[in-house]
C-alpha cells in the first residue's frame, strides 16, 4: 500500500528522470487500478483545467511543459493519451503521469491513446525500453494492464468534449460511449477504436483511415455529434500539428499536440490547450527543452524504431 | 531488506554464475554487471582459477555484454588477490581489446590501463611489455590500434633497454599503412610524450609528431593537432618555440576546415604553453586569421576563444587587433558564430577597463543584445555583472537599460526568465527610486506572465527585492499592487498572487501583515476554484510562523479548520497539513 509521504517521495524521484523499482511499479500500478477502475468511460471534468495532447515519452518536454503551465496539482490537467513509444522515457513519463493520478485522483485525468496498447507498445519502442532499463518485461506487463483501466474520453463542465482520436460511425451520443466495457485490449475495429484512431478531415461525411483504424470524419458529423451532445467543442490530439493546435470545421473542433520537436527531429512547436473557470480559452505554446535542461543519456544514437 | 538465511545468500550467486551461461543475452549482461559480486563469492583463489579462464574464453559474445565485462575487469585488482596477481587479469583484457567493435575495445584498453597500473614494477617488463608487443605486432589494424594507449602506462616503470624497444615500436605505429593506426598513434602522442625524457621528446618523438601533421589523411592530422598542447607542455617553452611554432601556423592555415577548427579549439592551450610573448609575437597573426576563416564551423570555435586568447595580450592589441574581429563577428551571418561571441565577449571588458569598453565593446553588447537569436541574446545577460563592474552603474543604466526593458518582454520565455534573475542584482545596484521609475512595473507584469515558471521566479525576485529596499519602501511600492491583483478572473494568476503575499510576509511591518497580507489570503480560502484554496492552505502555513498567538486563532486557524472540512480531498489534505504544522511550529 502506497502511502501519500511514499508517492511524494516516488513524484520526486520522477520528476529527475530516475525510474522507480520493479517493485515499486508493482504498488503503483496496482494502487493506479483501483482509482481508474472508478471512472466512466466518459470522464467528468470541472474547469479550470489544462488540456494536453500527445507527450511519446519525450520527458524533458513535458518538464518543459509544467513550467509552462505549471507544477500539477496547482495546475489541473487533462492529458489526452499516447503517453508513451517514440522518445527515450516513456518510462519515466508514464510513470510520473501516473503517480501524479494516484496521490492527486481530482487534479489530473488521464484519457487512453492509440499507442496505450500491448500491440503498439511492442512495435513502436516502449516495451524495448522496458527490457533494456528493467532486463525483464513486467514493468511493461504492469502499465498495460493499467493502460486497460484509462478513460477512453471526458467531457470539461458538460461544454467540451476530449478523446484521443476523434468520433465513431457507432458513436452518435455519449451514452453510447458509457456503455462501451473499456478493460480490455483496443480492438481492431468498433467505437473503442476508433475513439482512439480516427482522425477529422475536410470531407463529408466518413471516410476510409490511412491508418488502418478508426474513420476519418469530416465537419457535419462533428457539428451533428456536437449538437446531438450539447456539447460546444471537440478537443482531440493524435495527429502531428506544426504550431501545436489547430482549429477546424468553425472552431467545433482542436487539435491539441504537446510533443514538441516531435520525435527529436520534426521541427514543431507544442501547445497545451488552458481553460480557466469560465472557460475562456488560452493556447500556450512552447519549444523542445534546451539541451542543458535535459540529462546527458539524450545524446545516444536514435534508437532503430523511430519513424 | 529481510533477514536471510546463509542458504538464501548463495542461492543468488548460484544463479549468476549460472547465468553467465545463460542463452539469453539479458541475463548473461545482467550477470556480468555483478561480475564484482560473483568474485567476491568465490573468493580469490577460485576468481584466479576458475572465473578469470572462464572469462578469457567467453569474448564471442554480444557487445554490449563484452562492454560490461570490459568495464568489470577494470575493477578487478582486489579481487584476484592485490597487485601481485594483476597481471592474470591481463589475457581476458588482451582478448577483449581485439574485437571488432570499438567502443569494447576502447573500454579493454581503459581497464588495461587501470590494472597496468597497479601492476608492480617487475610485472610490467613481465607481462605488460609482452602484450603490447604483441597487440602491436598484431596481424589485423585493431590490435595496433588498441596497443598505442597502452605506452604511458608501461613506460615510466621500465628499464632504459626496454624504454627504447618502445619508442622504436611506436615510431613503427606513427607509419604503419592502415591510416586507423596512425589516427590512434597520433591521439595517444601527446600523453606518451608526456611520459618519455624530456630530450628524447625533442630527438625521437618530435620528428614523429611532425610526420603526422603532414600525414596525407586529414582526420588523422586533426588528431595530431589535438596532441599540440600536450606535446607542447612536454617539450618545454625553449624546444616549443622552434619546432612547434611552425606546425601550428601551417596547421592554422590547412585546407581541411575540420584541422583549423581543431586548430581553434587548441590554439589557447599552445598559447599558454609557448608564453604570452611568443603569442603576441607569433600567434595572434593565426588566431586573427582563424576569427576571419570563411568556414562557419571555425568561427564559432574561435569567437569562442576571444576572451581566453586575449587574457595573453595586452590591451593595447586587444584594442588594435581583436576588438575589429569582435564587431564583425557580432554582426556574423551565423547566428552560432554571434551566440559563441556573446557567450565570452563581456569577459573582454574587465581585460579592457573603462574607457575602451565603451568606446568599443559598448555598441558591440547592444547590438547582440537586440539579435534576433534568443541563445544571443541570453548568452549577454548571463554575463551582465561583468560589465557593470567595469562601466558604472550610470552608464550600464543609460545604454543598456532600454535594451533590458524590451527583453523583459521577449517572446522567448527562458531570455525573461534570465533578465528576470538579474533584476533583483540591479536593483542593488540601480537604488530604490531608480528602480522604481524603470523596472518596479515590469516586475508587476511578471507576476501575470503567460509562462508559470516566469511568475514563480518573479514572486522570488519581489521577495529579494523587499529585502534590499526594506519594510517602509515595500509597503508603499510593492504591496498595492500585489493586493489588487487578488481579483484576477484567472485562478492561476491569483494562486500567483497568493505565493507573492506569501513571499513579502516577511519584508513588510507587522501592521501590513496582519492588517493587508493575511487578510487578502484569508479571502482565498472561500474561492470557488479549490486549487486557489488549498494554495491559500499552504500559504497561511508558511504564514503562521511570522504571526502572534491573536491572529493565528483569531483568523489563521479558524479558516484552516473550515477548509478541513471542504469538499475537495486535497483542500482537505492540505488544510490538515497546515493546521499541524501550525501547532508544531519548530517540526519543519
Amino acid at each position: 500500500m502506497a502511502g501519500n509521504s511514499e508517492l511524494d517521495r516516488w513524484i520526486e524521484q520522477l520528476k529527475r528522470c530516475e525510474p522507480l523499482r520493479e517493485h515499486e511499479v508493482k504498488v503503483l500500478c496496482q494502487k493506479a487500478l483501483e482509482v481508474l477502475v472508478e471512472e466512466s468511460n466518459v470522464q467528468r471534468v470541472d474547469a479550470p483545467v489544462t488540456v494536453c495532447g500527445d507527450i511519446h515519452g519525450q520527458f524533458y518536454d513535458l518538464m518543459e511543459l509544467f513550467q509552462v503551465g505549471g507544477d500539477c496539482p496547482a495546475t489541473n490537467y487533462l492529458f489526452m493519451g499516447d503517453f508513451v513509444d517514440r522518445g527515450f522515457y516513456s518510462v519515466e513519463t508514464f510513470l510520473l503521469l501516473l503517480a501524479l493520478k494516484v496521490r492527486y485522483p481530482d487534479r489530473i485525468t488521464l484519457i487512453r491513446g492509440n499507442h496505450e496498447s500491448r500491440q503498439i507498445t511492442q512495435v513502436y519502442g516502449f516495451y524495448d525500453e522496458c527490457l533494456r532499463k528493467y532486463g525483464s518485461v513486467n514493468v511493461w506487463r504492469y502499465c498495460t494492464d493499467v493502460f486497460d483501466y484509462l478513460s477512453l474520453s471526458a467531457v470539461i463542465d458538460g461544454e467540451i468534449f476530449c478523446v484521443h482520436g476523434g468520433l465513431s460511425p457507432t458513436v452518435t451520443s455519449l451514452d453510447q460511449i458509457r456503455a462501451i466495457d473499456r478493460k480490455q485490449e483496443v480492438p481492431h475495429d468498433g467505437a473503442m477504436c476508433d475513439l482512439l484512431w480516427s482522425d477529422p478531415e475536410d470531407i463529408e461525411g466518413w471516410g476510409l483511415s490511412p491508418r488502418g483504424a478508426g474513420y476519418l470524419f469530416g465537419g457535419d458529423v462533428a457539428s451533428q455529434f456536437n449538437q446531438a451532445n450539447k456539447v460546444s467543442l471537440i478537443a482531440r490530439a493524435h495527429q502531428l500539428v506544426m504550431d501545436g493546435y489547430k482549429w477546424m470545421f468553425h472552431d467545433q473542433l482542436v487539435t491539441v499536440w504537446s510533443a514538441p520537436n516531435y520525435c527529436y527531429r520534426c521541427g514543431n512547436i507544442a501547445a497545451i490547450l488552458e481553460l480557466d473557470e469560465h472557460l475562456n480559452k488560452n493556447f500556450k505554446v512552447f519549444e523542445a527543452a534546451p539541451q542543458e535542461a535535459r540529462g546527458a543519456q539524450s545524446k545516444r544514437a536514435t534508437p532503430e524504431y523511430f519513424l | 531488506m529481510a533477514a536471510s538465511g546463509p542458504d538464501e545468500r548463495l542461492l543468488p550467486i548460484a544463479i549468476l554464475i549460472d547465468e553467465l551461461k545463460n542463452d539469453e543475452a539479458v541475463r548473461r549482461l545482467n550477470s556480468i554487471q555483478r561480475l564484482g559480486t560473483i568474485a567476491l563469492a568465490l573468493g580469490e583463489e577460485r576468481t584466479r582459477g576458475e572465473l578469470i579462464p572462464f572469462l578469457t574464453e567467453s569474448n564471442d559474445d554480444e557487445d554490449e555484454v563484452l562492454l560490461a565485462m570490459a568495464e568489470e575487469l577494470g575493477k578487478f585488482v582486489p579481487y584476484v588477490g592485490g597487485p601481485a596477481h594483476a597481471h592474470e587479469l591481463l589475457p581476458p583484457l588482451e582478448n577483449l581489446s581485439q574485437v571488432e567493435e570499438t567502443v569494447v575495445r576502447d573500454m579493454a584498453v581503459e581497464s588495461l590501463c587501470k590494472v597496468g597500473e597497479k601492476l608492480p614494477v617487475k610485472g610490467v617488463a613481465e607481462h605488460l611489455v609482452p602484450l603490447i608487443k604483441r597487440l602491436a605486432g598484431g596481424e589485423w589494424f585493431t590490435s595496433r590500434v588498441s596497443s598505442c594507449g597502452l605506452f604511458t602506462v608501461a613506460y615510466p616503470r621500465l628499464p632504459a633497454d626496454t624504454r627504447a624497444e618502445l619508442r622504436q615500436l611506436y615510431s613503427q605505429l606513427c607509419h604503419d599503412e592502415t591510416p586507423m593506426v596512425r589516427r590512434a598513434a597520433a591521439q595517444k602522442l601527446g600523453s606518451f610524450a608526456g611520459a618519455v625524457e624530456k630530450d628524447l621528446v625533442a630527438k625521437e618523438l618530435l620528428p614523429l609528431f611532425t610526420d603526422l601533421t603532414a600525414d596525407e589523411q586529414d582526420s588523422v592530422r586533426l588528431l595530431a593537432v589535438e596532441s599540440c598542447g600536450a606535446f607542447a607542455t612536454a617539450l618545454g617553452s625553449d624546444g616549443c618555440r622552434a619546432s612547434m611554432l611552425p606546425v601550428v601556423q601551417k596547421f592554422a592555415a590547412d585546407k581541411s576546415w575540420r584541422v583549423r577548427y581543431n586548430v581553434a579549439q587548441q590554439l589557447v592551450a599552445l598559447c599558454e604553453a609557448l608564453g604570452a610573448e611568443t603569442t603576441r609575437s607569433d600567434l595572434l597573426p593565426a588566431f586573427v586569421k582563424l576569427l576571419r576563416d570563411p568556414e562557419a564551423e571555425v568561427r564559432v570555435a574561435a569567437a569562442g576563444k576571444v576572451a581566453a586568447f586575449s587574457k595573453l595580450l595586452t590591451p593595447a592589441l586587444i584594442v588594435s587587433e581583436i576588438t575589429p574581429c569582435v564587431k564583425e563577428l557580432a554582426n556574423d551571418s551565423s547566428q552560432f558564430v554571434r551566440a559563441a561571441l556573446a557567450g565570452v565577449a563581456m569577459e573582454l571588458a574587465p581585460q579592457l577597463g573603462r574607457g575602451p569598453t565603451i568606446e568599443h565593446l559598448l555598441p558591440v553588447f547592444l547590438a547582440l543584445l537586440k539579435d534576433p537569436f534568443p541563445d544571443v541574446r541570453l548568452n549577454v545577460i548571463s554575463k551582465l555583472d561583468q560589465v557593470n563592474a567595469v562601466i558604472g552603474v550610470d552608464l550600464l543604466a543609460q545604454s543598456l537599460l532600454p535594451a533590458i526593458e524590451e527583453l523583459a518582454e521577449d517572446k522567448h520565455w527562458r531570455v525573461r526568465l534570465a533578465i528576470l534573475e538579474h533584476i533583483p542584482l540591479l536593483a542593488g545596484q540601480l537604488g530604490a527610486e531608480f528602480f522604481q521609475e524603470k523596472l518596479g512595473p515590469q516586475c508587476m507584469k511578471w507576476l501575470e506572465d503567460q509562462v508559470a515558471s516566469i511568475r514563480e521566479a518573479a514572486t522570488t525576485a519581489l521577495q529579494k527585492i523587499a529585502r534590499e529596499f526594506g519594510r517602509d519602501w515595500t509597503r508603499e511600492h510593492l504591496v498595492p499592487p500585489v493586493v489588487a491583483m487578488v481579483r484576477n478572473p484567472h485562478y492561476l494568476y491569483r494562486m500567483t498572487v497568493l505565493s507573492a503575499v506569501a513571499a513579502l510576509a516577511g519584508a513588510v511591518p507587522g501592521d501590513v501583515l496582519r492588517g493587508t497580507l493575511l487578510p487578502a489570503a484569508v479571502a482565498c480560502c472561500r474561492d470557488k476554484v479549490p486549487n486557489v484554496r488549498f494554495n491559500a492552505a499552504k500559504v497561511l502555513q508558511r504564514m503562521a510562523p511570522l504571526l502572534d498567538r491573536s491572529a493565528l486563532e483569531g483568523s489563521v486557524k479558524p479558516a484552516l479548520r473550515e477548509l478541513a472540512d471542504d469538499g475537495d480531498a486535497d483542500v482537505r489534505f492540505f488544510a490538515a497539513q497546515a493546521l499541524w504544522g501550525c501547532d508544531h511550529p519548530n517540526a519543519a
